[in-house]
C-alpha cells in the first residue's frame, strides 16, 4: 500500500500544488489536500495556534488539524527562500516548528528545507530528500519525477499568464468567457486571494460582476523584477517584491480602471510593501485604490458594501 | 553635518563616543518619551512595528533640535528592521522634512563600495581614525554591561531603592555633557563605584527571570515600560539577554575576523528550530534553554505586535517551558502606554515563580 502524503491547503498550496503533487504521485505516493477551507477549519485553526499569528498560518493550522488523522504524514515544507537571494517570510521558514508545538498528535512531519538563497540547483537536493524521507530511493525515478513536475509546474504558469486563477486550474474549472466591462489589478498573497473562505470569494464577486481581475500570479516574473528595480533598496522578500512589482505594472498601464489589494491584519510584508505602494498610488496613482483588510470575521455584508462602492468609484472615473 | 541615530537603550553612549572620537558633531534625540511615539505614530503605517514608530519619533525630535544626517544600521535579512530606511525617509520627506540624509550601513556582504562610502560619509577626512574610535566604543559598551550587571545585582538587595534610582538619573546626565571615550569610560566607572557604595542585603535570595526576546524591545526600556527596573524593585534579579555589546561581537567583530557569532545559542536552539529563519528566533530559543539549565526561575519573552520571527519563536517556547518546566510570561508591546495592568501582570508573574520555586 502506498503512502498516504496530506498536504494541507494554505499557504503556498495555490503556487505549488501541481509541482508537488506530480511529483509525489509519480514517485507512487497518494497525495492527500485538505479541503477547502470552512468556518470549522478556521475555528480549530484559531484554537490551535497561537493569537498573534496571522490570518493564513491559523488557517493552515486548522488544514493541518483536519488532515491529521487521514494520512500517514503530512508534508510541510520549510520554504525559507524560493528564489536567488529572496526570503519569503521569517513564518514560513518557521512553520514546520509553529505547527508541530501546537497542533496535538500529529502524524510525522515532513519538513524538508527549500532554500534558494543561494542558487537554484539546492531544489534538487531538497526534493532528493524529500523523496528519501518518504522512502523511495530508487534516483532515476526521482529524477523521472522531478521532470515530471518541472513540466507540469511550467504548464501551470503558462495557464495562469493566460488569466485563469490557481483555484480554477487545480479544481479543473474551465475559465468562463464572460463580457467584461471593467478591469482592475488584484494585488494580494496566493493564500488570501484564492481561499474562497478568507477572502469571501472576492474574485468570485468581481466576475460576477463583470470585472476582469488580474492578480500578481497571473504576471511575468521578469517584468515585475524589472519594475522592481527602481526600489532605492533592494526589496529582500519575494513576496513584497511580486505585490509591489504589479502595483507598478497596473500602476503604470492604462488598461486598468482600478486596483484593490487584500491584506490580512498583523501581515509582516504587507505592512511595508503595502504602504509603499499606497504612497506611490497617492503621489502618482489617478485611478482607484482600495485595500481590504481581511481577519478572522466572517460576516460579508461590510466587505460587500466597500466592494460595491469601490464599483461606483470604476464607473464614475 | 549633524549627525543623529535613534535610541535603543545605551546605544547612545557608545555612538555618541565614537563619534566624539571621529571628530564628528553628533546630537543626541531627547529621551524617549510618549510625545515621541506620537510623533513617529502620526506619519507610520498603521500595522508595523513598534520600533519603526518610536525611532521616526526619535528623528523628528532630532531634526527640530538640528541635525540633518542620520545614521542606522541595516540588514537584509527577512526581518522588516532591513527595510525601515528606505521608508522612514520616504515618511520623513511626505512630512516635510525635506534635506535630511539617511546613512544606512548594510553588512558589507551587500556591496563593500556602499559601506564604504556610507562610512566615509561620517567620516569624512578622519576615516583613519575610525577603527580605534571603534576599539574604544567597544570598550565602553564593555563597561557599560558589566554596570548593568551589578546594577541587576544591587537593585533588589538595595535597602535604599531611591538611592540607586537618584544615581542612574545623574549618570544620564552627566553622560550627555561629557565628551570621548575616555571621560566616559572614567564616569561609568566612577558610577560603579557609587554603585558599589550603596548598602545591601548580602543574605537576600532573591528569584531570578532572564528576559528574553525581540533585541530592541528588551533593550530600549521605554518599549518595555522599564521592565528590568520594575522588576528589581519587586525584588527580582533580571538578566537581559542580548545587549549593545554582544550584538557588536556576534554581528561585527566575529564575522570580521572570519568565525561565526552566536555559537552557543545555535547549540542551544538546534533541538527545536534547526535553521536560521530571520531576525533573532534562534537567539531566543537558545537564551531560553541556557537560562533553564543555568537555574533561571522564570522567564518573560518581550516583543512587539505582529513581530514577524518573534512569533514563531512565540509558537516554540512553550516546548521549552514543558521541558525544563520553566514558566515563561509574554509580553506584547505596542503602542500602549499605561503602567497599571503591566506592572499587575509583572507582579502576579513574580508571585507565581517565586512560589513555585520553593
Amino acid at each position: 500500500m502506498s503512502v498516504k502524503v496530506g498536504i494541507p491547503r494554505g499557504m503556498y498550496f495555490y503556487k505549488y500544488y501541481p509541482f508537488i503533487q506530480s511529483f509525489l504521485t509519480e514517485l507512487g505516493a497518494e497525495i492527500v489536500p485538505s479541503p477547502e477551507t470552512t468556518k470549522e477549519i478556521l475555528d480549530k485553526g484559531v484554537l490551535y495556534s497561537i493569537d498573534d499569528a496571522c490570518l493564513p498560518v491559523k488557517i493552515l493550522h486548522g488544514h493541518v488539524y483536519s488532515l491529521k488523522d487521514k494520512v500517514d504524514c503530512i508534508l510541510i515544507p520549510r520554504l525559507t527562500s524560493v528564489s536567488k537571494g529572496e526570503y519569503i517570510c521569517p513564518k514560513f521558514g518557521g512553520l514546520p516548528e509553529m505547527v508541530k508545538y501546537s497542533v496535538p498528535d500529529l502524524p510525522p512531519v515532513i519538513d524538508t528545507e527549500i532554500n534558494l538563497i543561494k542558487n537554484r540547483n539546492s531544489l534538487i537536493k531538497a526534493l532528493y530528500k524529500m523523496a528519501f524521507t518518504l522512502k523511495f530511493r530508487n534516483p532515476i525515478s526521482i529524477n523521472k519525477s522531478i521532470n515530471k513536475a518541472l513540466k507540469v509546474h511550467k504548464e501551470f504558469k503558462t495557464a495562469l499568464h493566460e488569466g485563469n486563477t490557481p483555484d480554477c486550474i487545480i479544481g479543473g474549472i474551465p475559465k468562463r468567457q464572460c463580457k467584461t466591462n471593467a478591469r482592475i489589478g488584484l494585488i494580494g498573497h496566493p493564500y488570501l486571494l484564492y481561499d474562497n473562505f478568507a477572502s469571501m470569494s472576492l474574485i468570485k464577486k468581481l466576475r460576477e460582476r463583470g470585472v476582469e481581475v488580474i492578480t500578481p500570479d497571473m504576471l511575468d516574473q521578469h517584468m515585475i523584477n524589472e519594475l522592481c528595480m527602481e526600489l532605492s533598496k533592494r526589496m529582500f522578500w519575494s513576496s513584497g517584491k511580486s505585490l509591489i512589482g504589479s502595483a507598478l505594472f497596473v500602476m503604470d498601464n492604462s488598461s486598468f480602471n482600478g486596483m484593490l489589494a487584500l491584506t490580512a491584519f498583523g501581515c509582516g510584508v504587507d505592512s511595508l510593501a503595502g504602504e509603499y505602494i499606497e504612497k506611490q498610488a497617492r503621489r502618482y496613482y489617478k485611478k482607484p485604490y482600495m485595500v481590504l483588510n481581511i481577519d478572522e470575521h466572517t460576516g460579508d455584508a461590510s466587505f460587500n458594501t466597500r466592494i460595491e462602492a469601490f464599483f461606483d468609484l470604476i464607473h464614475m472615473s | 553635518m549633524r549627525l543623529t541615530y535613534p535610541h535603543m537603550g545605551e546605544v547612545y553612549i557608545a555612538v555618541k563616543s565614537m563619534m566624539d572620537d571621529i571628530g564628528v558633531e553628533s546630537i543626541i534625540p531627547a529621551f524617549t518619551t510618549n510625545s515621541t511615539l506620537r510623533l513617529g505614530s502620526s506619519i507610520s503605517p498603521e500595522a508595523i512595528c513598534l520600533p519603526y514608530k518610536i525611532m521616526l519619533g526619535n528623528y523628528i525630535n532630532s531634526i527640530k533640535a538640528g541635525a540633518d544626517t542620520i545614521i542606522i544600521t541595516g540588514s537584509c535579512g527577512p526581518c522588516r528592521f532591513g527595510y525601515y530606511g528606505p521608508l522612514q525617509m520616504q515618511a520623513l520627506e511626505d512630512a516635510g522634512y525635506n534635506d535630511i540624509d539617511i546613512i544606512i550601513l548594510d553588512p558589507p556582504r551587500e556591496g563593500y563600495g556602499k559601506f564604504l562610502e556610507g562610512l566615509k560619509k561620517v567620516a569624512g577626512k578622519n576615516s583613519r581614525r575610525i577603527i580605534p574610535s571603534f576599539i574604544n566604543a567597544y570598550k565602553v559598551c564593555s563597561e557599560l554591561d558589566s554596570m548593568n550587571e551589578l546594577l541587576y545585582y544591587t537593585r533588589p538587595r538595595a535597602f535604599n531603592k531611591a538611592e540607586l534610582r537618584i544615581l542612574i538619573h545623574e549618570f544620564k546626565k552627566n553622560i550627555t555633557s561629557v565628551k570621548g571615550s575616555a571621560q566616559m569610560l572614567e564616569l561609568i566607572r566612577d558610577t560603579k563605584r557609587r554603585i558599589n557604595a550603596v548598602d545591601i542585603d548580602e543574605s537576600l535570595k532573591p528569584v531570578k527571570i532572564g528576559i528574553i526576546g525581540e533585541i530592541y524591545t528588551i533593550i530600549e526600556p521605554f518599549s518595555n515600560l522599564n521592565t528590568e527596573e520594575r522588576l528589581g524593585d519587586m525584588g527580582v534579579e533580571v538578566h537581559r539577554s542580548m545587549t549593545v555589546k554582544d550584538w557588536v561581537q556576534n554581528n561585527v567583530i566575529l564575522p570580521a575576523t572570519g568565525r561565526k557569532g552566536y555559537k552557543l545559542e545555535r547549540k542551544l536552539s538546534k533541538p527545536y528550530l534547526p535553521v536560521l529563519i530571520g531576525g533573532h528566533t534562534q537567539q531566543c530559543i537558545g537564551h531560553a534553554v541556557h537560562y533553564a539549565k543555568t537555574g533561571c526561575d522564570g522567564l518573560i519573552q518581550i516583543y512587539p505586535m505582529t513581530c514577524m520571527p518573534e512569533i514563531v519563536s512565540r509558537s516554540i517556547l512553550p516546548q521549552v517551558e514543558k521541558n525544563y518546566n520553566i514558566p515563561i510570561l509574554y509580553l506584547i508591546v505596542d503602542e500602549q502606554t499605561g503602567e497599571a495592568g503591566f506592572q499587575t501582570r509583572l507582579e502576579a508573574f513574580v508571585d507565581y515563580v517565586s512560589s513555585s520555586s520553593l
